[in-house]
């Protein structure tokens, strides 16, 4: 995964806010995952269709954090999530 | 219910199944011809309409009624009503101080014990597993279910006293399922719930209660919850959003506690202290 690639939700993959958190569930293999608010945010960006390094521009006008910083956050959060199938590289 | 027929073989895969914790096979999920066939190997088959509003049980040959009837209470009734739109979850409930507190857990974790530790000390209890949430107003109220708890030796030796009534043995458990009555008393209203314990390991010394974020009791209730079918996505998504709602309400946490009967009273003494906070 690297900040060139763009990213997709798959079908079966829904999120619901809970409380300042957001849940994920794969309907199709039953995968929860838990976000918290920057993580959902990043998520929710990625489900727009960005490239991560374009979630990455968003996000600095948003939050007090060093570009190296979010990067890496990003990159390991989309990993994690592309490893359990609720991203996908387009 | 039906004659007894033999299980003959399908042709078509289960899209589901359930197994015991070592293994062995319990239940198989099946589609024929737009319905569901749920199949309980050497018991009893249950053929379920689509819709989920009506059920049709064959018991294997040889099968008693009773234990055929037990299947449908405790495993495909709680399906069932999942079908048709309703949150049913792997918890008993009690009544206490006019509310009702769940307890959640998988198998062998101490609902059921715990359920009929209350219901034999003073207090009633709505259901024994299969617990039916209704929204009302901003709350939900616990359905009661049916009037019975189902223990095994251990815990009948410890909590229920001899001459208490029970339903017939079943084939293919030594659990007791105990009838409510004047010992093991039955709360036959509903009541709205106040709390919502997800029942820990039982590596606490003591008793402890954790507060559960609304992300991790959204999680929590989803493990928790009965599906008939987990493949139909339009359910599947609708019960995510049912679930949400209830987890967002300040009412759930996760409870831990030794699992020693001699420890009972304090457990349920802490339950009802907690219950009763706020």
């Amino acid at each position: 995964m690297n900040l060139s690639d763009r990213i997709s939700v798959p079908s079966q993959v829904m999120g619901r806010s809970v409380g300042d958190e957001t849940v994920i569930l794969d309907l199709e293999s039953g995968t929860y995952f838990g976000l918290d608010p920057v993580g959902a945010r990043m998520w929710a960006l990625m489900g727009e269709g960005k490239t991560l390094g374009e979630v990455c521009d968003v996000m600095l006008e948003e939050y007090d954090v060093t570009r190296q910083r979010l990067e890496e956050d990003l990159l390991n959060l989309a990993g994690e999530l592309a490893e359990k199938g609720l991203i996908v590289r387009q | 219910m039906s004659q007894a027929r033999s299980q003959s073989s399908l042709a078509l895969a289960p899209f589901h199944t359930w197994v015991f914790p070592n293994g062995a096979l319990w239940t198989q999920f099946y589609r024929v011809d737009g319905d569901y066939l749920l199949r309980f190997p050497d018991l009893a088959d249950f053929h379920v309409a689509a819709d989920g509003l009506s059920v049709n049980g064959f018991p294997a040959p040889g099968v008693p009624e009773g234990t055929v009837q037990h299947l449908y209470l405790n495993q495909v009734l709680p399906l069932v009503l999942s079908k048709q739109g309703k949150r049913v979850f792997h918890a008993s409930a009690v009544e206490l101080a006019g509310g009702a507190v769940a307890f959640l857990g998988e198998s062998g974790q101490g609902k059921s014990t715990l359920a009929a530790s209350f219901a034999v000390n003073g207090f009633r209890f709505l259901t024994d597993d299969g617990l039916v949430l209704e929204p009302v107003g901003g709350g939900y109220a616990v359905l009661p279910s049916h009037p019975s708890i189902r223990l095994w030796a251990d815990s009948e030796e410890a909590l229920i006293a001899p001459g208490a009534a029970t339903a017939p043995p079943v084939s293919f458990t030594s659990k007791s399922r105990f009838l409510a009555g004047d010992q093991v008393r039955f709360c036959d209203e509903p009541r709205p719930l106040r709390r919502a314990y997800f029942l820990g390991d039982g590596s606490a010394e003591t008793v402890t209660f954790e507060r559960l974020r609304p992300a991790e009791a959204l999680v929590e209730w989803v493990k928790h919850s009965f599906l008939l079918d987990i493949e139909e996505r339009p359910r599947l998504a609708s019960h995510f959003e049912q679930v949400a709602g209830l987890a967002e309400l300040p009412i759930q946490y996760r409870l831990d506690y030794p699992r020693r009967y001699d420890a009972l009273a304090q457990v349920r003494a802490a339950i009802l202290a907690h219950a009763l906070e706020g």
